[in-house]
């Protein structure tokens, strides 16, 4: 906890930026499974046109400072690293019993059908993919403090930005 | 029988050898007792067929004959998991089968491997032989692997045992509001896996009931639990117990206040598919998010 928030750097979605581009995905599936298969994004754009006030949503790991996912896991499988910030699973020790997926509120983790585990945004290591494919930087790595004095605004403010 | 020695076939359809070397030791297994057993050279020779492994494209068609060429009346005996049910071999490139899918079997003979005390308790069984005395022996001693057990009180239903069983002996069956986890007999290789990761420590493996069977598909043991509804959609999603295990896992580990447990406790019952799909909800879980990232913010 020393480090610090600021230290750690995190992406952060701007819905009023995002034109539903859908880049993000293409290059997070390309990056992780080596196919254009938005099936197997980590992060996942949401549209709904009927949905004048929000449109756009973004289901993307918020590699949080105390992760829900990280504290129900039984086995340990799902970590935050204190050093880079980023919250990942060991498939090794995963045991796939899908409690970070009933535990984290987005429910980010997906279950993997055919290694049986957990996978999840990993950050691309420290240089997300899909930062760097988002046409309209509505994606943006950010220091956790930066991040969080956003998403207040955005989630917490009322009438915040959609 | 009586007092004419039983002769044995012995056929390795295709395992790793294990079962194989523990049929050998029951000749040797009690010193002074014999009950009578001696290996045939050849299936003509023997009634006892003793079929280790499971089968695959090269001893197919050698089963059969063997099987064929058996002296009556024929006992047909499956040893170990891979004759059952190919055990970890299943979906394997050669693999033709479990051997009831080539020939009848009449005694099915639970382990991975049996011991030989099992294997010959099961034979002395169906040849009608006198164990007396020798009955302790037969059994598992306390604190062996034994048949999984799951206890239905503390189960959650997660599925981890059966996402991590090598041969797929834990069955996930969904449906009409509830999940049954079902531990099929036939499958298990007993290798405790299911027992280790359990979250709950509900999966025991200890010993109980006779190892050897004469008809497939019983379950060692089984739970069910009722499945949580969608608060969105309505659709039965996960277990309530599962939800449950992570609200209190989350509430001991974690010091939230009333309003973000709350939040929680609704986020739980929407299920996966409403949770990356409906801008609502998923608005609504990251202003959660973000009210708990500012707490730890102000902690730290």
């Amino acid at each position: 906890m020393e480090l610090g928030a600021a230290k750690n750097r995190v992406i952060v979605y701007d819905a009023g930026l995002c034109t539903g581009c859908r880049y993000c995905e293409i290059a997070c599936a390309v990056w992780h499974c080596g196919r254009i298969d938005v099936g197997q994004s980590r992060i996942r754009i949401l549209f709904n046109a009927e949905n004048r006030a929000e449109p756009y949503a973004a289901v993307n790991c918020q590699h949080c400072e105390e992760p829900l996912c990280a504290t129900v896991c039984p086995s340990e499988a799902m970590r935050k690293d204190r050093e880079t910030g980023w919250v990942t699973v060991n498939a090794s020790t995963c045991i796939g019993c899908e409690m970070c997926r009933v535990a984290c509120p987005l429910a980010v983790p997906v279950f993997d059908e055919a290694q049986k585990v957990a996978v999840k945004c990993d950050l691309c290591h420290g240089e997300p993919e899909c930062v760097k494919h988002c046409s309209s930087r509505a994606l943006w790595l950010a220091p956790r403090e930066e991040a969080l004095r956003v998403n207040e605004r955005f989630y917490l403010a009322a009438g915040g930005n959609p | 029988m009586g007092t004419q020695a039983a002769q044995i076939y012995r056929f390795d359809a295709s395992g790793c050898n294990g079962c194989d070397v523990e049929v050998v030791e029951i000749l040797a297994l009690l010193p002074g007792v014999d009950l009578g057993f001696e290996i045939a050279e050849r299936p003509a020779d023997a009634q006892v067929l003793i079929v280790t492994g499971g089968a695959n494209l090269k001893s197919k068609a050698e089963l059969q004959h063997a099987y064929a060429a058996l002296k009556a009346p024929r006992l047909v005996v499956a040893v170990g998991s891979c004759a059952a049910s190919m055990g970890i071999f299943k979906g394997g490139y050669s693999m033709t089968g479990p051997i009831d899918s080539i020939i009848p079997v009449d005694l099915y003979i639970a382990g991975c491997p049996p011991r030989p005390q099992v294997i010959l308790g099961a034979l002395a069984e169906a040849l009608q032989l006198s164990v007396d005395g020798l009955e302790p022996l037969l059994r598992t001693p306390e604190g062996y692997r034994g048949d999984p057990h799951v206890d239905r009180e503390t189960c959650v239903g997660c599925s981890a045992c059966a996402n991590v069983c090598p041969a797929d002996a834990i069955e996930i069956l969904d449906g009409e509001g509830r999940r049954v986890v079902r531990f099929r007999r036939e499958a298990c290789v007993f290798c405790g896996t299911c027992q280790d990761v359990c979250p709950t420590e509900s999966v025991t493996l200890r010993p109980g009931d006779p190892s050897w069977y004469r008809a497939k598909g019983a379950s060692t043991s089984e739970a069910a639990l009722p499945l949580a509804q969608c608060g969105v959609c309505g659709v039965a999603f996960m277990p309530e117990a599962q939800l449950a295990w992570a609200m209190r896992r989350v509430e001991e580990r974690r010091a939230l206040d009333a309003a973000d447990r709350e939040a929680f406790r609704h986020s739980l019952h929407v299920c996966m598919a409403c949770r990356r799909s409906r801008i609502p909800d998923v608005r609504e879980a990251k202003r959660l998010l973000t009210s708990l990232e500012k707490k730890t913010a102000i902690v730290s």
